[in-house]
């Protein structure tokens, strides 16, 4: 056999793209992130703020964007679509074509001169058309790579950009190229399309101004979007008071041929409405739906919130059309409320528009030879959720079905390890180590510092007098050298930053120019390469933070330019070279949970050739999946539970620990140490990773005579007799939410709308004259579950809605069962008779789950499952590094959801697993052992574990424990001896550069 | 004097309250083995000689000088550099000259302040000409001068260079033991040091510590603090965190508090920015909570920060007094 | 100095990954404001020590802003509610030293608040030319 190639091919840079590709680069592929547009990020960019949190999107986005970016093994190919793809799995052929930018990505430096000047005015997409942008463009302000474009369809060819460009970057005659690849692995990551409001005419999307999608609205509130951030309605800029959200636009439609339900657009609709009422507490948001399907974590207590905080309103009703009002533009919006036709006037409306397989993925299936479902979403398996139907080539994100963010961002990761383990034998061969000359000792030598100050162009240059900046620089005691570019980041100034280094001695250099979030590692890597320690390296922001800002102030800016300079100078004479450590790394996991979830992820750590031990507490493997006997599709899920525990027993890597439970963890990433508990035996395991995987539990119910009267089951005991005979009841009446969503559990438990409409079909084909009843409070049958729920439907399975004042009531009469329940469309309380009651309880968290997040010291959420350390963008990672989740130890989820989790966790535990050591940042707490005086504030305040109380000479001291530290200087400013210093940005060099930074100093020492 | 070739100490009392020269007292028998090391040439409180003696002195005459209490008198001023000039070493000895003190608390008032509370405002004053000190006063028999009384309140090493700072309100005998010892013994540390351990009175402190997050703050008479355990996890605000230890946890041992005489930790610029800095960030701080909490609520709880966190170091702080409006 | 030609010097800690991307975003979306701040970066604003503001008043600063992700956002978890809590029990201790609370300001700027940045700082300068030279400005 061929040896496979150590490459993945990542198809599409929205953040699931851009997961995958930083799982699989950071444990030693290489890879290629294709994307058709100029830059990554996908629709992420555009949002405002994300849900449940409300953080924002931009600035949670941001860093892995910059990471994606300036990853040595992650190659960024924009502009780029796929060809053809020959070969199998291993190795793969790939033909690309890439669109011209005329634009050389190398010389462009993104100071955006050229935008600045370019006279033609275009449709913005970024704002959803609602604004304007030039021809030669970047999609967003923070975009990645921060390269321009020149948009051909627009452009006139007027030349302005070419000569603004000092960079001289502009190519007007650049052509398509052709690229091919040889990778291993392709995931695909294309993400989704919005559906076009258009097709739905009655709502007037496109003829009514003040109709506008979910998307623009997202635009609208966003501080960086067409109004500033200034909730405005598009038609007269005026502020709305009433705006309307209409759901499931394009969603659950069977006419237009989507049934299914795109699963986001509930949350980010009440989202929007609240972000709208935070912007403006008087306006009036009203969402208009059929069911709220807010089932994600924490996500009904942010409905509550919404309804009872905010005071959003919630009116279920499907909206079947809108007028407008001619002189005011104003909407008219009809519904049915308590079956009585209303209509009511709001100043806009924001259409909730469904996820749409991307445009392309036709083509796209027809070049890559994989399966789509019938709505054109790629085809998986319930225990496949992340194969396509061609082997070696994977799914992730909203391609395979709508979702939102933090579940792309877990199925990325889970595809990247799929990707990972079929090629792992050639991990580490095509990624690129740098070797760099030895580092020159610099201790004891007076400080002699270089400054280079940046005409970035005319950015700078045309606004501060930069030979001033540098004349004035020059006078500055250390400063052994000054000089000032045209663009000090191009590649000829880097090769004369590094000549002048070694020319005049320096052992420290400042770069006065952008801004270090995105030009430091540049830099640092620069005068590395000239034999410096980056630690001797910073830069003073003088283009965003000054001449951009003064553009017509030149004078002061021109002052303010030699303040920030020498403050920077003043912090710059006090760096010190600062080491990385390693640390080393036992490339052994353990996982905690022997259910589906911790067997998938042993078994996808084995696959990438590391051991893994796995701790399950009872007698045998299996979990919640030995009380699954059907599923919804056509898996057995029996049958598959017997072949995973096969795998997992038969495979060497895998050791099994059964009747056993933690008993003490000790140790930090890389380097644990567990002891486990076999019925009183201890063992000790070293391993480098924990991946906890402990489940859940289902809800004992005191509700509904459960336990009282045996024609009283939960669901999970219907599938026993339906499976194993013993079910012959005419009437069967199944209540929804018991023991979930109210005030002991607020929270839903998602997979159990799910399992009802799954029974109940199950009851049809065995007993078609069988009468079901589903009484619920909202059916959540998201995604493709939809068309089961429909089809229950179709088949004659009752749903009834009921909500919390109107509970059905139950009880014995004469040895009947006797149900009433409110009927909402009568408004009657109807009687029911069922021979069966199938009571829907609530999922609970593992009541293991308090000692065990002790012992690992790991948080939980307020409704005790797990906590992540974020909910969107890091859903199977604990704040303390080297400690992941999976499965129903996070929240409730079903089988799909558990396996891309399981595998995500075994992903991002392979980044680590992958390294012999971990390089630490340099950048960290250091304690000074003669000043702790143990007083333990640091240990408290550290949000991430890493301070440890160690004994010296029999008193406690602080110790940092270098793996886990991140450099944030909270426990620097927090404790009160100063025996805790913040390298690089310790209070020396902070309080230098604060002095320096307000006047001239005379004296330096 | 110049008779025998024994070390020769000077005392001397400035702005404090007079605990430092019992102190000096306390070293008990110790005080013995001090005066076989030394002659006391000058110690206004015991012995009598005039500043004229002291003035006639020779030049570094002094071998060690220990000087308490802050300088807020033209007085202070004139006999800390008059014993500047006759010492061969300068120690400051106790809070007030090494820090300020109590009596650098003043510096939230200037002159005009502190003689309208202290001669007309306060309840025991009787007082009802409204008579306050002057520098000069008319007698038949001449003129009378009073010293003149400084609107701020100094440390000593703000008036003259100081070679030791004794911290401690007052000194803890064997700790001023130890720098007799030390000077007896000619080891005394490098000039500028301070004469007590590096660490903080935590290093000192037996208590139990294990999770310094709060949320409520208790005064001491609020509740009965477990003695077991460490008294800020209690609630109770404890200034021994930031502060100098060498007293051997004296008021945490009595189940009271540190107020923090002992100053500044030695890598620290200031003892109250370092102890707000580390009370406020562990207050209200726990868990998923941290949001609701009300962070001005949470600052409410202290009343008279300033009094609290700088409570014998005003004078040395950074911002070393309150400002005065015009 | 008049008040009227008096223009405050104000130092701002910014934290990062929030509020100094925030900065740099009014810089790339060209949004002026006046040249007043001199900003200080830290990783995060719960690095921000008392010591360090107390110390730019003492070297003449007329404001201190510090700066950092909204809450819940922060960076590294919960640095910013340090920051707030030190912050609160500081402008208390500020106003016993004399000095205005008002020229010591707390902000929560995003990444995507490039307006929002420009607007404190626009609001900030207002505010403190209205306060006058700090009294411990002593004319740098
Ligand atoms: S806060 Fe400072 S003194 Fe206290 S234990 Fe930590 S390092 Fe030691
Ligand atoms: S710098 Fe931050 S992460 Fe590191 S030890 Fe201190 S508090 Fe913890
Ligand atoms: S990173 Fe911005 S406040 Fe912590």
């Amino acid at each position: 056999m061929k040896d496979k190639v150590g490459a993945v091919l990542v198809v599409g840079g929205g953040i699931a793209g851009i997961q995958a590709s930083l799982d699989l680069a950071n444990s030693g592929f290489r890879v290629y992130l294709l994307d058709e547009s100029p830059s990554i990020g996908g629709t992420m960019t555009q949002l405002d703020k994300t849900f449940p949190t409300n953080d924002c999107a931009m600035c949670i986005l941001a860093p892995k964007l910059v990471m994606a970016g300036r990853h040595p093994n992650i190659e960024l190919i924009m502009g780029a679509e796929i060809k053809s793809v020959e070969g199998e799995e291993g190795h793969f052929q790939v033909a690309l074509v890439r669109k011209p930018r005329y634009i050389d990505e190398e010389k462009c430096t993104g100071c955006g001169v050229c935008a600045r000047k370019c006279p033609i005015e275009g449709i913005d997409e970024f704002n959803e058309g609602l604004g304007e942008r030039t021809a030669i463009y970047v999609k967003y302000p923070q975009a990645v790579p921060l390269v321009y474009a020149i948009d051909r369809d627009k452009c006139i060819g007027c030349g302005t950009c070419q000569e603004v460009c000092k960079a001289g970057a502009v190519k007007y005659d650049e052509k398509e190229k052709r690229i091919a690849l040889h990778v291993g692995s392709i995931i695909l990551s294309p993400g989704f399309e919005e559906f076009d409001p258009k097709l739905k005419g009655e709502y007037g999307y496109g003829r009514y101004s003040n109709v506008v999608s979910s998307i623009e609205f997202e635009r609208i509130l966003s501080a960086s979007g067409p109004y500033g951030g200034i909730v405005l309605r598009p038609s007269d800029g005026k502020v709305p008071r009433k705006i309307a959200f209409i759901q499931c636009v394009g969603s659950r439609d069977a006419k237009i041929g989507n049934n299914y339900c795109s699963s986001a657009c509930c949350m980010y609709a009440i989202k929007e409405a609240i972000i709208a009422k935070e912007h403006n507490p008087d306006l009036q948001c009203t969402i208009f739906f059929m069911d709220v399907r807010a089932y994600g974590k924490e996500f009904d207590a942010y409905y509550n919130r919404a309804e009872e905080e905010y005071g959003v309103k919630f009116v279920r009703s499907r909206v079947p059309q809108i007028g407008e009002v001619l002189e005011s533009q104003n909407l008219l919006v009809k519904y049915v409320e308590d079956e009585n036709p209303a209509t009511e006037e709001f100043n806009l409306v924001v259409l909730s528009v469904g996820m749409r397989p991307p445009k392309h993925a036709e083509e796209l299936a027809k070049t890559l030879d994989i399966k789509l479902n019938k709505y054109n979403f790629c085809s998986s398996e319930t225990f496949s959720p992340l194969e396509t139907s061609r082997p070696g080539i994977y799914v992730c994100g909203a391609f395979s079905s709508p979702k939102d963010i933090p579940e792309s961002v877990a199925q990325a990761s889970g595809a990247a390890a799929k990707a990972a383990s079929s090629i792992s034998s050639a991990r580490e061969m095509l990624t690129t180590v740098k070797e760099y000359p030895p580092e020159r000792d610099v201790s004891g030598e007076e400080p002699r510092i270089g400054v280079f100050v940046c005409h970035c162009g005319i950015n700078i240059g045309g606004v501060v007098n930069v030979p001033e900046v540098v004349e004035y620089v020059k006078t500055l005691p250390n400063v052994a050298y000054a000089e000032h570019n045209l663009y000090t980041c191009s590649e000829d100034t880097q090769k004369r930053i590094h000549e002048i280094i070694k020319e005049h001695n320096l052992n420290r250099v400042v770069v006065a120019s952008c801004t270090p979030r995105t030009h430091e590692p540049l830099f640092r890597e620069t005068v590395r390469e000239a034999g410096l320690n980056i630690y001797l390296f910073e830069m003073a922001n003088i283009r965003d933070q000054c001449s951009w800002v003064h553009m017509h102030e030149h004078e002061e800016a021109t002052e303010k330019a030699k303040d920030l300079v020498r403050s920077i100078v003043a912090k710059t004479r006090l760096l010190k070279p600062l080491k990385k450590p390693m640390i080393d790394v036992t490339p052994i996991g353990l996982v905690i949970g022997g259910g589906l979830s911790g067997m998938t992820a042993a078994l996808e750590l084995a696959k990438q050739d590391f051991e893994a031990h796995l701790v399950e507490k009872e007698k045998e493997l299996g979990g919640h999946l030995r009380h699954i006997h059907y599923l919804l599709g056509s898996e057995d899920p029996q049958e598959r539970l017997g072949s995973i525990i096969k795998e997992v027993t038969e495979n060497e890597k895998i050791h099994v620990h059964l009747n056993s439970e933690l008993s003490d963890v000790e140790g930090y990433v890389g380097n644990f140490k567990t002891t486990l508990n076999n019925d009183g035996e201890k063992k000790e395991i070293k391993h480098g990773v924990v991946i906890v995987a402990t489940g859940a539990m289902e809800y004992n119910p005191n509700e509904y005579l459960y336990g009282v009267d045996e024609r009283v089951v939960t669901q999970r005991e219907l599938e026993e007799r339906l499976t194993n005979g013993g079910f012959n009841a005419k009437t069967v009446v199944m209540i929804q939410c018991v023991g979930s969503r109210n005030g002991e559990h607020p929270y839903c438990s998602r997979i159990c709308c799910s399992q009802a409409v799954k029974n109940a079909l199950k009851i049809k084909e065995l007993s078609p004259e069988t009468d079901v009843y589903v009484l619920y409070k909202d059916m959540r049958t998201y995604g493709f579950l939809e068309d089961y729920y429909r089809e229950a439907a179709s088949k004659g399975v009752l749903f009834i809605n009921y909500d919390d004042e109107n509970r059905p009531r139950l009880v014995q009469e004469n040895g009947k069962l006797k149900l009433t329940v409110w009927e909402p469309v009568i408004k009657t309380w109807t009687p029911i008779e069922p021979d069966l009651l199938a009571l829907s309880v609530a999922t609970l968290p593992n009541p293991d789950n308090e000692h065990i997040a002790k012992m690992l010291k790991v948080p939980l959420s307020k409704d005790k499952f797990f906590l992540e350390a974020h909910m969107k963008l890091r859903p199977v990672d604990f704040a303390t590094e080297g400690i992941f989740l999976c499965g129903l130890a996070h929240w409730p989820k079903s089988i799909e959801e558990s396996i891309s989790q399981a595998c995500a966790a075994a992903a991002r535990a392979a980044t680590i697993l992958s390294k012999e050591a971990l390089e630490v940042e340099g950048a960290i707490a250091n304690v000074n052992e003669d000043f702790c005086s143990g007083c333990k504030i640091c240990e408290s305040v550290c949000a991430y574990n890493a301070i440890e109380m160690k004994e010296v000479d029999g008193k406690p001291r602080a110790h940092v424990l270098e793996a886990l530290c991140k450099g944030c200087g909270v426990c620097g400013s927090s404790c009160p001896t100063g025996a805790i210093s913040m390298l690089n940005f310790t209070d020396d060099q902070i309080l230098a550069q604060v002095r320096a930074a307000l006047k001239e100093e005379t004296k330096y020492d | 004097m110049e008779k025998t070739g024994k070390l020769k100490f000077a005392f001397y009392w400035a702005a404090s309250c007079g605990g430092c020269e019992i102190t000096v007292l306390d070293v008990n028998e110790k005080i013995l083995d001090v005066l076989a090391l030394a002659d006391i040439v000058f110690w206004p409180v015991a012995i009598d000689i005039k500043y004229k003696a002291v003035k006639a002195f020779p030049d570094k005459s002094i071998d060690v000088c220990f000087f308490n209490g802050a300088i807020r008198t033209e007085e202070q001023e004139h006999m800390a550099k008059l014993l500047r000039k006759k010492s061969k070493v300068l120690i400051a000895f106790g809070s007030c000259a090494y820090q300020g003190g109590i009596p650098g608390l003043a510096n939230v008032a200037d002159k005009k302040e502190v003689f309208e509370r202290a001669y007309l405002q306060s309840p025991s004053t009787h007082n009802p000409n409204c008579v306050t000190p002057k520098t000069s006063f008319k007698v038949p028999e001449g003129e009378l001068k009073l010293p003149e009384f400084f609107d701020t309140v100094k440390t000593l090493d703000q008036t003259v260079a100081v070679d030791y700072y004794l911290p401690g309100c007052p000194p803890v005998s064997d700790q001023v033991a130890k720098a007799v010892e030390a000077i007896a013994k000619n080891e005394l540390p490098p000039k500028g040091s301070v004469l007590a351990p590096e660490k903080s009175v935590c290093d000192e402190c037996p208590r139990k510590k294990e999770d310094k997050k709060i949320s409520k703050i208790y005064r001491v008479y609020e509740i009965t603090p477990d003695p077991e355990k460490c008294l800020l996890e209690q609630g109770i605000i404890c200034i021994g965190p930031a502060t100098r230890g060498g007293c051997g946890a004296k008021c945490i041992n009595a189940n009271m508090p540190c107020t923090g005489c002992g100053g500044p930790c030695p890598n620290e610029m200031e003892q109250g920015a370092a102890m707000m800095s580390a009370l406020l960030s562990i207050l209200g701080v726990s868990g998923e909570k941290e949001l609701e909490y009300d962070a001005e609520k949470l600052a409410d709880q202290i009343r008279d920060p300033l009094g609290t966190f700088y409570k014998y170091s005003l004078p040395a702080s950074l911002l070393r007094r309150r400002i005065m409006k015009k | 100095m008049t008040k009227s030609e008096f223009e405050p010097k104000i130092v701002g800690f910014l934290c990062n990954w929030c509020s100094y991307a925030g900065a740099d975003l009014a810089g790339v979306s060209r949004i002026q404001y006046p040249p007043t701040l001199r900003i200080v970066r830290v990783m995060c604003s719960g690095r921000v020590d008392p010591v360090f503001i107390l110390e730019a008043f003492r070297s003449g600063a007329d404001g201190v802003l510090v700066a950092g992700c909204h809450p819940g956002d922060c960076h590294y978890l919960s640095g910013n509610y340090k920051l707030q809590r030190r912050v609160s029990m500081l402008k208390k201790v500020l106003e016993q030293f004399g000095l205005e609370p008002e020229r010591l300001r707390l902000e929560w700027v995003s990444a995507s608040e490039g307006d929002r940045f420009a607007t404190v700082i626009k609001d900030m300068t207002e505010k403190v030319k209205k306060l006058g030279p700090s009294p411990l400005n002593n004319g740098g």
